[in-house]
């Protein structure tokens, strides 16, 4: 009889399957037969018994104690965050500060961006409209203005994004508009509270970080939109 | 048990400082040990569980108890670890390969005899040479006992490619514990 008609039953056979359990399959019954005459089918079942019964006696590795510990303290330490910091959560924690740091950078770049597409649309009055010095402008204007040049670079690249990415960087920008907007209230109804400002800048530094993470992936694909596909992870609602 | 599940879940929302700790003692052992012998690392495994048990804790509010919370915590765990090992295998520029894929089959020579008692130690070491969709199945099944039904759950493949991994996995240790 040919070993390979009961392959199939070879496993449920080592998992404790018997014909006695399974009366109304045939093939249990004659694979029990075939068994009987078979030392190449009695090897296998010897063996792959060895294996599972070993399998299921490996010792146990004991997690170190401090992984409670440091796992509660990530977890305080995420609860004395905004939410939607929380939200946001492991999301962009590899990349944050390098994208914060750079974003000083891009100001410069973007702002540069900005005035040569303003030359190039020719627009007089837009050319013609005063810059404020750099110095007097205040951090929240610094950012406003980092995030406009990403958003028409982002919005150039747009088509380089696969459709599912783009889904997911365009919810999270939503949220994080939802942030901006919420510390914009706060700072409203308190213009003096310290707390409110830095939650507004924060805010808006993730905004930047976001877009720039955009404007990377957009780059990085070369024009291949199904190169980005699962590339942003959607926020933890 | 689901009824257990959802209401240690909804304390856990609630921000009850034990319910969280409570998950973690009933789980950790286990899922600490399926994650070192799926990326062979204790150091990296104490971080990838870290990672995974404050994913948990931000996802508990999506957890709707469709499946039990161990079921919940298998399957964020096997994402994280198969995550891991397909950047290692990015980094590592070495063929990577699907669950799905049937992959190589069993050797056409018969393999020398198994050793009526497999050695924990050179079981482990054989587990660590599987491929890495295999040994996810075999690690559930044959030593955390999960049902084929439940494996699918968790790793989202069909309960047939649990079965044929299961397979794959237990005649690849055969040939190597057999060497």
């Amino acid at each position: 009889m040919n070993c390979e008609l009961h392959d199939d039953l070879l496993d449920d056979y080592v998992d404790g399957a018997r014909a006695s359990d399974h009366r109304s399959d045939e093939r249990f019954a004659a694979f029990e037969q075939h068994l009987t005459g078979c030392t190449r089918c009695q090897a296998l079942v010897a063996d792959l018994t060895s294996i599972r019964l070993a399998a299921s006696t490996l010792d146990e590795h004991i997690p170190p104690p401090r992984l409670w510990a440091r796992i509660a303290s990530s977890i305080d330490e995420q609860q004395r965050q905004p939410w939607w910091q929380r939200q946001l959560g492991g999301t962009f924690s590899a990349w944050v500060p390098a994208a914060v740091a750079a974003s000083i950078a891009l100001l410069l770049v973007a702002g540069g961006w900005n005035a040569w597409q303003q030359r190039r649309v020719e627009t007089p009055q837009q050319v013609a409209a005063p810059q404020p010095e750099t110095e007097s402008i205040p951090a929240e204007q610094h950012y406003e203005q980092a995030i406009a040049g990403l958003q028409q670079l982002a919005q150039a690249q747009n088509g380089a994004l696969d459709p599912e990415t783009r889904a997911v960087l365009t919810k999270n920008l939503a949220v994080i508009d939802r942030a901006i907007d919420e510390s914009r209230a706060a700072l409203d109804q308190e213009p003096a509270s310290a707390l409110a400002q830095e939650s507004l800048l924060e805010a808006l530094e993730t905004k930047v970080a976001l877009l720039q993470e955009t404007v990377a992936l957009a780059s990085d694909t070369g024009g291949q939109p199904e190169e980005t596909a699962g590339s942003a992870r959607e926020l933890d609602q | 048990m689901r009824t257990a599940d959802l209401e240690l879940a909804a304390r856990c929302r609630a921000g009850d400082a034990g319910a969280f700790e409570e998950l973690y003692r009933q789980h950790a052992r286990r899922l600490f040990s399926l994650v070192v012998r799926m990326i062979g690392s204790v150091d990296d495994a104490e971080d990838l569980l870290q990672e995974v048990f404050l994913q948990a804790h931000r996802k508990l509010s999506g957890f709707r108890g469709d499946s039990a919370l161990g079921t919940w915590l298998y399957r964020l765990t096997m994402n994280h670890c198969l995550d891991h090992l397909r950047a290692r295998q990015v980094r590592m520029n070495r063929a990577t390969e699907s669950l799905d894929e049937e992959g190589a089959e069993e050797p056409a020579a018969p393999a020398p005899a198994v050793p009526a008692a497999v050695s924990r130690l050179d079981l482990e070491r054989a587990i660590n040479m599987l491929p890495d969709g295999a040994r996810a199945v075999f690690l559930l099944h044959d030593v955390e006992g999960f049902e084929h039904r439940e494996i699918a759950q968790i790793l989202g493949i069909s309960e047939g490619t649990s079965k044929s991994q299961v397979h794959k996995a237990r005649m690849k240790l055969r040939m190597i514990l057999g060497r």
